[in-house]
């Protein structure tokens, strides 16, 4: 068994030991969840808080349940974010804190096998997460509202995980490089939210931009296509992504692992 | 056989010169301690040697050859050993054994051994986080052992242990040197005297002095005097000094010790004037100077 295989076993097994495995897909089913069920339910709860006056008529056009899950998304590229960048920003800092990275780069292992086993463990428990949650979403939409084609479904998630293992895979880096947990997750989502900000105000000038796939997803749920620039977006995202793990693994030979 | 070799080894820390271009080998199956004052670079030299940091210059040859990777062949117990405080103390010892490409099998065959050896058999079931201090420097000697290096390098490993845990680790340290080559680093004379083969006192990033335990004992070695007065006695042991057979004088209240060049003169010399001045003694002795002593005056210097 090769010493990546060893160090990713280790990091499956401490994601199940303190429970993150349970808790950040719960997370996920919840956002998810809590869409379409308050999209159905909107009229009632405006009921019950008694906001309106007597004799108002009001209409409400039941959203697609194309909108409740482009909504879900949106909550996820907020809420999710954050939550899969707290829970993964002390993923290398924190071992490099305690110098229990020290005690393993002390075998003889490979730098790059250290990395590239934290970020497979990264990439597990994202796409799990994500999968999930999102099952569970479309699962509630169809019940509540209408089934949206599972083929769309299956693309959309397919081109917004890759957004998610960007955003891990920068939290990686930024862990790698800082030492403050609360930095690394500061940095990482004011880079993150900054890219989705300048993407969605620049538009046509940032189609190459890794945050254009959330876009993407969007066209996909809606008309079953991604929008025009999608391949280039989607190259140079993964081409960030192998330079951002490279320089990860170049920079972490670097640091000093023992105080 | 020279197992390890240090040719001009330096390291430095933007302007700060941690280690300034050391030379030494360690014989194969020799026990060999690392002696400094805090500061002097012992770890920063440990750390170089195992490969955990790169030096500024220079080159360590591994039996005669260039060294590329050595941590297969050297087994590591850093200052402050740190664990995954969720693992229990095997599986603990199995995944290092594992890192240090062993397969499972010979991991937990070897896991089990070492624990029996460090006497944590009891409690390898138990997570890492309820150890001592004791019981977790001991695992630590378990994982830097576990895939049979051919050097065991231990930084300050009795440091920061109570008596009983100290006597514990030494007394393995004992054991192990029968097996294998041993550096360690500690700034306690006592346990390096008592333990060691081989010395290196470092300071400032410099060696001092460095040789088998005994030569140097040997070639630094000389007289000296313990006196303890009722009184203090300064006037007279300011004018002792001029004296040739005295090299030195140190005070320390009420006692003082003369380091002499020459015992059986010297000390006919000190002994008549202290009966000419009829100086109130308590304690008169003689005696050679120690490992502690030639610490004290390598680091002043």
């Amino acid at each position: 068994m090769t010493q990546w295989t060893v160090l990713y076993r280790k990091e499956m097994t401490e994601m199940v030991r303190n429970y993150k495995i349970l808790w950040v897909p719960i997370v996920f089913i919840l956002l998810g969840v809590m869409q379409p069920v308050s999209s159905y339910y909107m009229p009632e709860i405006l009921d019950t808080f008694g906001g309106l006056p007597e004799g108002t008529i009001l209409e409400m056009p039941t959203p697609t349940g194309e909108d409740v899950l482009m909504q879900v998304l949106s909550n996820y590229g907020m809420l999710g974010v954050l939550i899969l960048v707290l829970s993964a920003m002390g993923v290398v800092s924190a071992e490099r804190q305690s110098g229990v990275a020290g005690m393993v780069m002390i075998k003889p292992v490979p730098y790059s096998s250290y990395i590239l086993s934290k970020w497979a463990g990264l990439l597990t428990i994202t796409l799990i997460t994500l999968f999930i949650g999102y099952a569970a979403s479309w699962y509630y939409t169809s019940l509540l509202i209408e089934t949206v084609d599972f083929e769309r479904i299956f693309q959309s998630v397919l081109i917004y995980s890759i957004w998610l293992v960007f955003v891990v895979t920068l939290t990686l880096f930024f862990s790698t490089i800082m030492k403050g947990n609360g930095g690394v997750a500061f940095v990482t989502i004011f880079v993150v939210f900054g890219l989705s900000a300048v993407t969605s105000i620049l538009g046509e000038n940032m189609k190459w931009s890794p945050a254009a796939m959330t876009e993407h997803t969007g066209q996909v749920l809606l008309s079953g296509e991604p929008g025009s620039g999608f391949l280039l977006g989607f190259i140079t995202t993964i081409a960030i992504i192998i330079v951002v793990l490279i320089a990860s693994i170049q920079i972490f030979k670097q640091k000093e692992l023992l105080e | 056989m020279e197992l390890l070799k240090a040719c001009d080894l330096a390291k430095s820390f933007g302007n700060t010169h941690a280690v300034k271009g050391i030379n030494f080998h360690i014989e194969e199956g020799r026990c060999v301690s690392l002696l400094g004052p805090n500061g002097a670079g012992k770890t920063t030299t440990l750390k170089m040697l195992s490969g955990l940091l790169e030096p500024t210059s220079g080159s360590i040859d591994f039996k005669g050859e260039k060294a590329k990777d050595l941590r297969e062949f050297i087994g590591y117990l850093p200052q402050y050993p740190a664990f995954y405080n969720w693992m229990s103390g095997k599986e603990f010892l199995v995944f290092a054994g594992q890192l240090a490409k062993l397969n499972r099998k010979e991991a937990e065959i070897r896991s089990e051994e070492l624990l029996e050896r460090v006497g944590l058999t009891n409690a390898k079931k138990r997570k890492i986080a309820g150890y001592s201090g004791g019981m977790r420097q001991r695992l630590g000697l378990a994982q830097a052992l576990i895939h049979r290096p051919k050097l065991l390098m231990l930084d300050e490993p009795v440091s920061a242990l109570d008596p009983l845990g100290r006597r514990e680790v030494l007394d393995m340290m004992r054991e192990i040197k029968e097996e294998t080559t041993i550096l360690f680093s500690t700034h306690v004379l006592h346990d390096a005297e008592e333990i060691s083969d081989d010395i290196l006192i470092i300071n400032a990033g410099e060696i001092a002095v460095s040789g088998s335990l005994g030569s140097v004992m040997e070639k630094y070695r000389q007289p000296i005097l313990h006196i303890e007065f009722e009184s203090q006695a300064a006037d007279w042991l300011k004018s002792i000094t001029s004296y040739s057979v005295v090299s030195e004088v140190d005070i320390q209240g009420n006692k003082v010790s003369i380091v002499l060049n020459d015992m059986v003169n010297g000390k006919q010399t000190i002994l008549q004037d202290i009966v000419d001045r009829k100086l109130p003694i308590l304690k008169f002795e003689t005696s050679q100077t120690t490992l502690e002593d030639l610490f004290m005056k390598v680091v002043k210097a």
